[in-house]
């Protein structure tokens, strides 16, 4: 009894500390801006009280609603094309290959390249070098830029996204590749299993919590995504590429929008953690069957 | 390590892998190529791109140098960075323990858990204003500010990670040191960290990554100080009417051997600090 | 539930005392000197000011003078005002964060300074019209402004004989002209939107009134009634850009034209720095847009590129103006039009930038206006509409849509315009 008194305490003394900061540094200044969305403060100066005027517009904003439409597909989108990609390169770092450090120091590049490098070199690849090769090649449909098309703009964004965030989900899938020890593999090989047969029974289950991280860690990225936004398109052609994020900051930090943009956030932040929140229990439900 | 034996290189999966390469390689070509240029010799022409420059010469590096005042907004950057990862690995990797430990049948360590990786998906612009305020209050409107401000920013990722990989770690482990006496703080620091290393390395790496790269923090926090990092010093290289790529890509090609540097030497420890045969 | 609380209010004084125990230097003593800052939002200029910081601490004892000229400018500036940690003096346009400014009360009466004798009226009564409802005073020394109208290839026009054209059915035959010579005439970068303003607002100046907006505002015009000429006519122009405009970005279109693979730019003068860099031979000029048919009626479209402001928080207004006074010196300002290729707002007789030939009559004269986008509110993204507008091509539909946006965007302004005009209308 007083070895479990003693693990409790502990545990305590290392959460509430920790915690306090948090709440110092993250819930405090959150409510804070919580309450800005309640004013129509532009970010300086004096502001008045507006009620619920804020979040009534928001629920009329055509631009505000097609933003979500947006960055909910690419999210969807690039959340499966980057973790099906990740996983597969996983899988081959960690295989029977020659020069293993070469290849994952190599494959962890787009992770470092800057917001201005990416978008100036991916903007001169959609503008000039694909279309230049889809001439070549006779693919009529690509000999336009697909930036400038509010029907592809979105699809070159799902690239440049999916390209910077694979090294990170590899990352994290090698990691967990770790923790599955040999010998359930030698048990597997005695079973006779092999490839897809393996991979499915023995290795996948046994990841599943790196799999869960990376969902929830691409969600978030992709549904927050900025940088490749800015970057790339700065939500044109025909602001068909404005997300959340974009809106928020552009339109409350560099617009006179802050009051309004507070509540925009405070909208997104509800609706992403409801999303991260259910499939932390898709996913827990799974563990535990496992 | 397991002893090596002489594994058979598998060479479709090594053929996938160096045609994979090529979406690095490219743009990583176009960078080093545009980074030896000079603006003249910038044209809109593909062969115009993606020829080599007309004379090799390293001028471009130093004067991005020069413009960023390298040495010094790299020492900021280092500082920065350096003591952020220590301070989250330590930190995050307790906390992650305490919750990861008792999320499964405490409501409080659920709620905690849930609490704090729900602010993985605060928007930084709501944040942003009330933290300039904030801080400059509390008299960390400097780098000082910033470190915390990092440390709280990537617990909730971090917290994610330490205590998914907990799942994977048997408790029997924890229960074998108890058994002998020792107290949760020991065995927290004797067994479950070591044990925790690959994951370590992982935190390390995304952590390091993300502030080494991150603008906006410093930016709005540091605004006034006199003091650069790295990225800051970079938006030198940009304004809304001229952007000059040549010095910019130079510049971020330096940037970029730290933290590649630093990448290999922690890939090692994801690899070596395999829990392997140590369990069961 | 208590306990909680006290928790949370533990850990925050936790936090409070670590602040403060952590920020333990200060700045340092100042001999006594009078302390003024300058924060300006040109770092394109942060060289010049470099030198004037230098050149006004050599020769002042009792003023100590920083100018910082940070990147992303706009961000500092606006976190600063939040935690009340003002500069002595802001250096910035004159836009319409410049007319929030006034309305918030963040910036301080200047007009007792003597230097405001010296400034073109034209370019007072800029700063006069961008303020929200009229009120006494002045809250800006306009320092240099810049110019937008069309930049041309010197050269290819002399190799040609073409001349400056001065009404908008000149420009049309000019740009048939250049295409039957199998040249293009202009290059656009609309990827970018903010580029598709500089056209827009060279023409609006032309053919609509300078103070639409505020007609607007005060509910005597609709934007319907008063654009739909610019917009067709910027339909038109875009017959002589390249095939797809909206693939390239002002970086490509600074490069296309510096490159001649067109002849003309529809920019403003701001972009002749990154042109040159590609090609630092090429002989630019520049001419004003003539969009409207009547030449008379066509006007330089010009504005406040960089204003000094004194904030209502400096605690040494004297000392301040001491810093404008030498700031405002014919010297440095001919050395900022030099760096920058800008124009003076200053009286006098100034070098101007050899670019600026095509324009010097409206400048000499001071017939020009103001940009029109100087009165959007940069969230209701006119740009971006503008490039909606360019790729449907749907004149009615835009309008309309400029209407309505323009309604909900500015809800607060109106009202507060509204309630002013009711209230000279009762002290009448």
């Amino acid at each position: 009894m007083r070895n479990m008194n003693e693990r409790k305490r502990t545990y305590l003394l290392i959460t509430i500390p920790i915690l306090a900061l948090f709440i110092c540094f993250n819930t405090v200044p959150l409510i804070r801006g919580f309450i800005y969305s309640f004013t129509n403060f532009k970010g300086f100066g004096d502001y008045d009280w507006v009620g619920f005027r804020n979040y009534v517009d928001l629920f009329q904003d055509p631009r505000v609603g097609k933003s979500y439409l947006f960055t909910f597909k690419l999210a969807i989108v690039a959340t499966i094309v980057t973790n099906v990609i990740s996983l597969i390169l996983a899988l081959g770092l960690n295989g029977k290959i020659k020069g293993k450090s070469f290849f994952r120091g190599a494959y962890f590049i787009p992770n470092v390249l800057g917001a201005l490098v990416v978008g100036y070199i991916f903007n001169y690849f959609f503008t000039y070098i694909l279309p230049g090769m889809a001439k070549m090649a006779g693919i009529d449909s690509l000999s336009g830029s697909m930036l400038s098309d509010t029907k592809t703009a979105w699809i070159a964004i799902v690239i440049v996204c999916a390209w910077q965030a694979i090294a990170m989900n590899t990352i994290i899938y090698i990691s967990g590749l770790q923790t599955v020890p040999e010998d359930v593999y030698e048990a597997g090989s005695l079973d006779g299993a092999t490839g897809w047969k393996k991979f499915k029974h023995l290795t996948f289950p046994l990841i599943i919590p790196f799999f869960t991280i990376n969902m929830v860690l691409c969600v978030k990225n992709f549904l927050m995504v900025f940088d490749q936004i800015m970057a790339l398109t700065k939500g044109g052609p025909a602001q068909s590429t404005e997300s959340i994020s974009y809106l928020i900051y552009n339109n409350g930090m560099s617009g006179g929008q802050f009051g309004f943009q507070s509540a925009n956030a405070v909208i997104f932040f509800i609706v992403i953690v409801a999303i991260s929140v259910a499939q932390m229990q898709i996913s827990g439900r799974k563990e535990e069957q496992l | 390590m397991k002893a090596k034996v002489k594994e058979k290189t598998n060479w479709p999966v090594m053929i996938l892998l160096i045609l994979g390469l090529i979406t690095v390689a490219f743009p990583l070509y176009m960078t080093i190529v545009i980074a030896l240029k000079q603006p003249s010799e910038m044209t809109n022409s593909i062969a115009g791109i993606l020829s080599l420059p007309k004379s090799f010469s390293l001028s471009n590096f130093k004067e991005a140098m020069e413009v960023t005042d390298f040495w010094n907004s790299l020492k900021n950057s280092l500082l920065i960075s350096v003591i952020t990862v220590v301070l989250s690995i330590v930190v995050h990797s307790l906390m992650g323990y305490a919750v990861g430990r008792n999320k499964a049948h405490s409501k409080f360590y659920k709620f905690v858990y849930m609490f704090v990786v729900s602010g993985m998906f605060v928007p930084f612009a709501i944040l942003m204003m009330p933290l300039a305020k904030q801080t400059a209050e509390m008299g960390l409107g400097n780098w000082v500010g910033v470190i915390i401000l990092y440390v709280v920013f990537y617990m909730p990722m971090n917290v994610l990670l330490y205590s998914g990989y907990l799942t994977n770690i048997p408790i029997a482990l924890e229960e074998a040191a108890r058994v002998d006496g020792a107290s949760t703080w020991k065995t927290y620091w004797k067994v479950i960290f070591p044990i925790m290393k690959p994951m370590h390395a992982t935190v390390a790496v995304l952590t390091a990554l993300a502030v080494w790269n991150d603008v906006m923090t410093p930016l709005v926090i540091m605004a006034g100080t006199g003091q650069n990092t790295l990225p800051l010093a970079q938006l030198n290289f940009q304004t809304q009417f001229g952007t000059n790529y040549n010095l910019a890509f130079a510049s971020y090609l330096l940037a970029l051997i730290p933290i590649v540097i630093f990448y290999i030497i922690c890939q090692k420890q994801i690899l070596n600090g395999v829990v392997n045969g140590a369990v069961k | 539930m208590r306990k909680g609380k006290k928790v949370i209010s533990a850990a925050l004084a936790g936090c409070l005392t670590a602040g403060m125990f952590l920020s333990g230097c200060g700045d340092g003593g100042n001999d006594g000197k009078t302390e003024i800052e300058i924060l300006q939002y040109k770092p394109e200029a942060a060289k010049y000011f470099d030198s004037v910081e230098e050149e006004f601490n050599k020769t002042h004892d009792d003023i100590h003078l920083t100018i910082d000229s940070p990147n992303d400018a706009s961000t500092i500036m606006r976190t600063r005002f939040i935690r009340e940690d003002y500069p002595d003096i802001i250096g910035i346009g004159g836009d319409i964060n410049y007319s929030y400014y006034v309305d918030a009360g963040i910036l301080a009466d200047i007009s007792d300074f003597e230097g405001i004798a010296d400034v073109k009226q034209a370019y007072l009564d800029i700063g006069e019209a961008l303020k929200i409802v009229p009120t006494d005073g002045t809250y800006i020394l306009p320092y240099v402004a810049n110019a937008a109208g069309v930049l041309y290839n010197k050269n290819i026009f002399e190799e040609h004989g073409w001349e400056i054209p001065t009404t908008w059915e000149e420009l049309i035959a000019l740009c048939d002209d250049i295409e039957a010579a199998g040249l293009q005439p202009f290059y656009f970068g609309f990827k970018d939107t903010w580029t598709c303003l500089a056209p827009w607002n060279s023409m609006a100046v032309d053919l609509a009134p300078a103070d639409v907006c505020k007609q607007v505002n005060r509910g005597e015009t609709t934007f319907s009634k008063e654009y739909g000429e610019v917009s067709e006519k910027y339909l038109e122009l875009l017959e002589y850009g390249p095939e797809d405009p909206f693939a390239y970005n002002y970086n490509d279109a600074c490069t296309a034209f510096a490159r001649g693979e067109s002849v003309m730019y529809p920019i403003g003068s701001y972009a002749v720095p990154q042109i040159l860099s590609v090609n630092p031979d090429m002989n630019i000029d520049s001419f004003v847009m003539p969009a409207n048919s009547d030449a008379s009626k066509n006007t330089l479209n010009s504005g406040i590129d960089l204003g000094f402001a004194v904030t209502a928080d400096c605690k040494n207004k004297e000392a301040a103006y001491e810093v404008l006074e030498f700031l405002y010196e014919d010297e440095n300002i001919q050395k900022y039009i030099d760096d920058q290729n800008a124009i003076p707002c200053k009286e006098g007789d100034f070098d101007l930038a050899p670019m600026l030939d095509g324009m010097q009559e409206f400048i000499q004269s001071g017939n020009m206006t103001d940009y029109q986008d100087h009165y959007y509110p940069s969230e209701m993204a006119v740009d971006a509409q503008i490039q909606t507008f360019l790729i449907n091509q749907d004149v009615d539909a835009f309008l309309k849509k400029f209407d309505k946006d323009w309604q909900r965007y500015n809800r607060d302004t109106i009202r507060k315009v509204q309630e002013y005009e009711e209230e000279q209308g009762n002290a009448e």
